[in-house]
Order: structure tokens, then sequence, then C-alpha cells
């Protein structure tokens, strides 16, 4: 084994941001902000697959955000049930919506696409803004429980006593949760980029026709994608709901969906990992704009004049992102350095 | 009731039909949804309302000046935005339209701040907010009127334009083929200027007028009014200019029918609906072709 | 034994007739030239066959697992999954990913994994993505390119490119190539190497249908052609028999030039 420097310091880092939690300096305000980087990251990773993967640009991711975050937050008001069965349920109410929006318009152009998904994330913020039978509307939908674990039902079993019983209070164990699902999507979509299944969406994206010559059904592979596109949006949401215990429309506004695509684009079109760099960055900066733009007298929604021009000049300048170099999965996979070295050799 | 709904909508309709034709005709010649247009918009209502209350210029003078700055605007944005990007994948030109949409919208509210505004009524003619006729039960403003004859008149003057001058002709031919009308000698970046100018001219104008026939204006009303008048532009037929016009006038009226009747609460939804159902059923539009593209 | 019969093809783009009444039959092993001058309709004969447009009338019959099937409005994706392969005259290649990735592509059709096994990377998975890697760079050496499998692609000289598109093409076990003007833009050198290609392509019991403007090329090659001139197939048969032929001449050369 060598590990050098550079690798020494990126385990340095990782093993610092792990356990800062735990200290007891550690400040309410910024593990907030971590958790919220965290939520983004898995936002920015699960949006890239429409226009990272596949080449199509999705105006409204934040539909799905939000429709994960809604079911999670009713399933656990009247119905009680675990976070651990309502993620999955968010994420099949996410892929179903994604699947129902998809499969129509997906067989259009790009640009009708990207219209389409607009104005279907408007329509789920008037549908939670107006029913306010389902979701209280305006006024949100407070008094959403915590994460619980709960083994209580098996402790007691094996000693009256034992009482296995968390609820998530603070930041801290949200931190860890957060940190997970992070770490369950990043391998899922190094995974799927690194399989049939991804070289399809980059196929369509390089060139529709050519990847039709090849095999590959253009509408089944786009709806595919864009589901679990949604799935990912939906987990995210339901997160959310059990994490800030509060939803209101206000929160879906198509504001969202802008934030993230910034995030993709800053960390590189079809590069998931950049996206976890996009999130981080974009959330810091938000933060520190939200102090500064008072101090100027400015309302703190400007902020979104810098994400606007960063787009712009990404486009312009790095359309790649800035950090192409960490883009392919594939790099690592055991049978490509196999064969890497064969042909080396011969 | 259902008249009022209807002239309401009618007027709704011609301003719509207004923007819808600069999207419309930038998709014709550069295949691109150009977001930033209903910012373009916005910024007229701006521009209206600081040169009046600024330099206290009539309302006419104000109308054709800020005509022109939008049509400044339109041709920078092209040059600067999206000109650079003309051989970049299209998914490229489409974050870079949403992303000076996005830039333009923030600028305005750090201008004029993000609070809405009224229209300065001193500057209108006292006459425009009274009833110029009635049919029935509904009644018609010299407001309406007066949007019904200036969207009228702009339509035509930008059918001849498109029909009968030598741009238009090249327009057309550019939105048939951009190689083949730049190998027959057109000058493929002027007649994309010129197109951008014409479209933001006709936006600017349908700012100034919601901006007075709501009596407000707000940084972020274009971003509503955009998409609406997308849905128009989708719906006549994409590239189709008549196709805009009668898309714009069509949604209109279901816009205002369906908050008088369905639900005023999805007013704004009533046109995406619209959008998608065509999108998803009819997606050439009342007006538009479909096109092959060739392998 | 014939692997496509076409009988009496029309297209029609709205007043243009791009493709009238066109019949004729490729044998199962051959090389069939397709040839015509500029906007005579080959490469719509193509797009027909393998599935881009659907012909306004006729039939096309497709031998496939000894059975005909008339496959007139099959997606592209089926008609590759059927056994058609193609190349594009411009090349249309996957530009920004690997040598190796396009031809890995190639393998979708013939391979089934799915979210699932991808995600959860089951044993059945990975040997298909190991398979799928042998197989591909098998075609990359069977075109001479197994020395760039990681380069990318859009990065290849011309000529390179046009054989790993058909690389590409190959790695869907095709029974029936259409290559549409392989050697278009190619020197002199590249042209002979591409000739040795379609060669053993053939040798490899796989039908294939050229279309070329390159009469050199195509005479040597093809036992047999098909001319069409604006949409119109004017003549079959063989080389000779085709060079002499006054109504190729004539589509060729303007009218007079047969008399002359």
């Amino acid at each position: 084994m060598n590990i050098n420097l550079k690798d020494a310091l990126k385990y340095l880092l990782l093993a610092a941001v792990l356990i800062y939690p735990l200290f007891s300096f550690a400040n309410e305000y910024f593990l907030h902000v971590m958790v919220l980087i965290m939520v983004y990251m898995v936002l920015a990773m699960g949006l890239n697959i429409v226009p990272g993967f596949c080449g199509l640009l999705d105006l409204g991711y934040v539909g799905f955000y939000g429709i994960g975050a809604y079911t999670a937050g009713l399933l656990t008001i009247h119905f009680g049930l675990s976070f651990w069965v309502i993620v999955p349920l968010a994420a099949l109410n996410g892929a179903i919506w994604g699947i129902l929006l998809g499969a129509p318009t997906l067989r259009l152009t790009g640009d009708y696409f990207a219209i389409v998904t607009f104005g279907f994330s408007e329509l789920v913020v008037l549908f939670l803004t107006n029913e306010i039978w389902l979701t209280r509307g305006p006024l949100g939908l407070p008094g959403i429980d915590p994460v619980i674990i709960d083994f209580s039902w098996f402790s007691t079993l094996i000693n009256p006593e034992w009482d296995w019983y968390w609820e998530f209070i603070g930041p801290q164990p949200y931190f860890y949760l957060g940190l997970f699902m992070v770490a369950l999507v990043y391998v899922i979509m190094g995974r799927m980029e690194d399989s049939r299944l991804g070289r399809a969406w980059f196929a369509i994206r390089e060139d529709s026709i050519a990847a039709s010559s090849c095999g590959i059904n253009l509408l089944t592979y786009k709806v595919i994608g864009f589901a679990i596109s949604a799935a990912i949006g939906a987990v995210a949401g339901a997160f959310l709901a059990r994490w800030t215990m509060f939803l209101s429309p206000d929160m879906f506004k198509f504001w969202e969906s802008f934030l993230i695509l910034c995030m993709v684009v800053l960390g590189g079109l079809g590069n998931f990992k950049g996206s976890l760099v996009g999130a981080a960055i974009l959330i810091a900066l938000g933060e520190v704009l939200r102090i500064i733009l008072p101090a100027l007298n400015l309302p703190t929604e400007t902020r979104f004049l810098a994400y606007g021009l960063i787009m712009v000049l990404m486009m312009r300048f790095r359309p790649m992102g800035f950090f192409p170099s960490i883009a392919t999965q594939s790099q690592k996979n055991p049978i490509l350095i196999k064969l890497k070295k064969e042909l080396g050799s011969s | 009731m259902f008249e009022q709904q209807l002239i309401n909508g009618l007027t709704l309709g011609m301003i719509y039909a207004l923007i819808a034709v600069g999207y419309t005709m930038v998709y014709g010649v550069i295949q691109l949804i150009n977001f930033a247009h209903g910012e373009i918009f916005m910024l007229a209502a701006f521009l209206a309302v600081t040169f009046i209350t600024v330099f206290g210029l009539p309302i006419y003078i104000v109308i054709i000046m800020t005509m022109g700055c939008c049509a400044l605007i339109g041709v920078l944005l092209d040059i600067f935005a999206y000109r650079p990007l003309r051989q970049s994948p299209r998914l490229a030109a489409l974050i870079t339209a949403i992303g000076m949409s996005i830039f333009l919208q923030n600028l305005a509210m750090i201008i004029w701040g993000s609070r809405p505004k009224p229209f300065v009524q001193s500057a209108l003619p006292p006459f425009l907010r009274t009833t110029a006729l009635t049919v029935g039960d509904a009644s018609i403003s010299w407001l309406q009127l007066f949007i019904f004859g200036i969207a009228s008149l702009l339509m035509i003057i930008l059918f001849l334009i498109i029909n009968k001058t030598r741009v238009g002709t090249a327009m057309r031919a550019l939105s048939q083929n951009r190689t083949s009308a730049a190998l027959m000698g057109i000058n493929v970046n002027r007649v994309i200027s010129f197109t951008f100018a014409l479209g933001s001219s006709m936006g600017a104008v349908a700012g100034i007028m919601v901006a007075i026939y709501y009596n407000t204006l707000y940084p972020t009303m274009g971003y509503v009014a955009g998409v609406k008048a997308f849905a128009a532009a989708v719906l006549g037929g994409i590239g189709s200019v008549p196709g805009a016009m009668i898309g714009g006038i069509v949604l209109g009226i279901a816009e205002a029918l369906g908050a008088g009747y369905i639900s005023s609460l999805y007013r704004d939804g009533i046109a995406y609906a619209v959008m998608i159902a065509v999108i998803i059923f009819r997606p050439s539009g009342i007006l538009g072709k479909s096109t092959l593209e060739k392998v | 034994m014939n692997i496509l019969d076409i009988v009496g093809i029309n297209m029609r783009f709205g007043g243009l007739m791009a493709l009238a009444d066109i019949s004729f039959n490729v044998v199962k092993g051959e090389i069939l030239g397709l040839i015509g001058p500029n906007g005579a309709g080959k490469s719509t004969m193509f797009n027909c066959i393998s599935g881009v447009l659907k012909p306004t009338s006729g039939d096309m019959l497709f031998e496939t697992g000894n059975r005909k099937i008339r496959i007139n409005g099959y997606k592209p994706e089926k008609m590759t999954y059927l056994g058609v392969a193609r190349t594009f005259q411009n090349v249309r290649l996957f530009s920004a990913l690997t040598v190796l990735d396009n031809v890995r592509i190639g393998r979708h059709c013939r391979t089934r994994s799915n979210f699932f096994g991808a995600v959860l990377r089951t044993r059945s998975q990975k040997e298909e993505e190991q398979r799928i890697v042998d197989e591909s760079i098998n075609w990359l050496k069977f075109v001479g390119l197994d020395k760039f499998a990681f380069l990318t692609a859009g990065g290849l000289s011309y000529g390179f490119q046009r054989k790993l598109e058909i690389a590409r093409s190959l790695a869907t076990d095709p029974s029936l190539l259409l290559l549409d003007e392989p050697a278009a833009g190619m020197n002199p050198k590249e042209t002979k190497s591409l000739v040795e290609l379609i060669h053993s392509i053939s040798d490899l019991g796989i039908t294939v249908i050229l279309i070329e403007h390159d009469m050199k090329l195509v005479m040597g090659i093809c036992k047999r052609l098909v001319v069409l001139d604006h949409g119109v197939m004017i003549a079959q048969g063989g080389p000779r028999a085709i060079r002499e032929n006054p109504k190729v001449i004539e589509a060729y050369l303007g009218r007079g030039a047969a008399d002359a």
C-alpha cells in the first residue's frame, strides 16, 4: 500500500467531518447547514441523471422533491408510519409520477420536455397550495414526527428493562442519517453509470438516432432515467419532511429546481461526483449571501442573480463543469483495468 | 357574465399573443426556447415607468422608446449569451437561456426593488378607464379597446414584415434551413439579431399593456406571463407566427372562462394544463407542422 | 435464398416521391451494391429497411429464424434486434465516449441486465459485463482498433471513426449489414483496408448492402448491383451489365451521354 499525501489528506478530512458532530464544540447552525448540503447533494445527484446522463433539461425537479416530502409528511401524520417504510413508499410515488409524466412527453424533443416539467412542478405547487383538505394549503403541514428508530418490540422480548427506542433530536443524528443517504445514492449512481443502463443513457445523450440503431429503445430508457431521478428526489423530500418536521408549498417553488440545476451545471453535467461539490459550494454561498445581502440593503432573493450568472458563465466557458477529471466511474471497473493491462502488455 | 369573461379573456389573449410571437420567431430561426423573453416583457414595464417618472415623457413616446430599448436588450442578449453557443449542444443554450432569465429578473429586483409598484396613472389619459361601450351585461373599457387596437396593429405590421420584406423572407428561409440560407448569401447573424429585436419590441408593448391593465408591475411578472405565452406559442404550433397569435387568444379566453367557471385558484394552472395536454396529444399545435430529422 | 425481399416500396414525403415502386431481392451472403446519383433515394431506402422511416406502401420481407416477416413500420431498435445493423452517411458515433464504450453500447440489444442488476451487482450482471467487454474487444480487433479502446471516439481520425461505426454495428450480431457510403472521405490506403474489411465481414456469413459513390470500389466488391435514380429503380445486375446499361450512363452523365 502506498498512500500518497493527497489521499492521506482526503481521508483525514473525511474522518474529521465524520467525527465533528460528536464534539461538544460542534456548532448547531454549522451542523444544520451540513445536513442541508447533504439534502441538496442527493437532489443534485438525482437530477444529474436527466440532463447529465440523458441530455434532457428537467426544469421541474422540485415537483418530485415536493411529492416525496408531502407523501412522507402525510403518511407520518395520518398513519404514523415509520421512516423506514415511508422512504421506499415516497420513492415509489415519485417514480410513478415520473413515469406518468415521462411516458407521454419523452417521445418529443428536449425543448418540449423542459417546458412540460416546468409546468408540472408549477401544478404540484398549485395543488399543494389549493387542496387545503389534504395539505392545509399555505398554512403548511406542521407536527410531522422526527425520525424514530424503534426496536423496543425486540428488546423487551429479551429483557423487559431494555427499551431500544431512539427519537432523533437535534442535528447530530440527522447528520449521520443524511450521510448514509448521500452514500447510498452515491453508490447507486456509480453503479448505474457503469452499467448497461448507464451506457444506454449516454448513448441517447450523444446521438439518439445512433442509439436506437444499437437497439436501445429511446422512450423506455428515458422514462427509466426520469423515474429513477424522480424517485431519488422524492427520497430527499421524505428526509426533509422528517428532518424539518414542517412542510409548506413555498418550499417547492421553481427557484429550488433552478438552484439544483445550477449545482449540477457547476459540478458538471453527467458528473455525479461533481454534483456533490456543486451542492456544497452553492449552499455555502447561499448562506454567505444571506448574511451579506441584507447588509447591502438588498432582498435575500437577489442571491439568484449570482446563480443565474454562474449558469451562463459555466455553459460558456466550462460546459463540462469544474471537475471533468473525476467524471467516469468506469475507471475503477476491475474488468476494464484488467483489459487495459492486457492491451498495454501486448 | 359569460360575455364579460370572453372580453376579458380576449384582452388577455391579445397580450399573450404579442409575447408569444417573440418566442415563436426566435424558436423558428435558432430552435431555442428563449426563456429570457418573459424578462424582456418585465423590463419593458419598469423601463416605461422609469421614463415617465424620470423624464416626464408622454405615454406614446414612452412606448416607442421602450420598444427601442427592449429591442436592443434582445439583440445584446443574443450576441452575448446565445451566439457563442450556436455550435454547442442544445442543452447548453437552453440552460443559458434559463440562467439569463433568472439573472435579468434579479437584476431588476436589485434596481427597482422586489415590491409590486402601481403604474403611473397620471401619465395615462383619464378616459382609458371609462367604459367605451356595453354589450348586454358586459362592458368594454377604452383601455381594452386600446389594447385590441394596438395589438392588432402590431400583428398586421409583423405580418407585413415577415411576408413582404426582404428580411422577413430571410427569416423564413432561416427557419427552413440555416445552412442553405447561409449558402444563399443571407447574413445569418444579422437576421437572427433582427428577429430578437422584432420579438423583443413586441414583448415590450405587451409588458407596458399588462402593467397598465392590471395597474401593477413587479420583477417576477415576466416569469408567469412568459410561461403562459410560451404555452400559447406551443398551442398554436411553435415556429408558426399566425399560430402564436391564435394560440394566445385561445389561451387567454380559456383562462378567463376557466377561472370564471371552474376555479379561480387554478387560474395559472389552466395554462400549464393546456400546454401539457397539447404537447402530449398534438405536439405540432394548431398550425404547426411536424418535422423530420435528417439521417 | 433471399434474406430480404423488397416488393413495390413507395415512399412519399408530402408531394415528393422519394421512392417509387422499388422491388429487388437480397440474396443471403452476398454483397449487394446500391448505387445512383445524389438524391436517388439510396439513403431513404436504407432508412426504410432499418426502421427509421415507414414506407408509404409496399412490402419488405425479412428472413429471420427461418421465417419471413413483414418489417414495414418496425422501429429501428426492433430491426436491430431482428438482425439488421447499419452505419450512417455522416458518421454517427457517441463522440464523447470511449471507443470501447461505443462498441459496448452496440452489444445492448444482445444483453439484458437491468437497473436491479446494475445496482446489486449480481453475479449474472458481472458475468455479462465481462462478456460484453470480451466481445467488444474482439470486434475492435476485427476492425483493427483495439489499441485505441480507451481513447475518446471523437478524437479518432475520420477513417477510424468509420471503422468504429462498423465495429459498433457488427457488435449487434447482424445478419444483414447496411453500409452507407463507408468510403466517403477516406484516402486510398484507408479505402483499400476498408475493402478488405468488407470482404472479411462477408466471410463471416453476414449479408452486406453497400451504398457507395466510389464506382471502382463498388464494381470491385459487389457481384450484383441495384441502381436508383430519382426514386426509381433503373437497373439491376452484374457490374459489367450495369456499366454498359445506357439508362445508368444517362443517369450519371446526363441525357445524350449514352449515345455519344
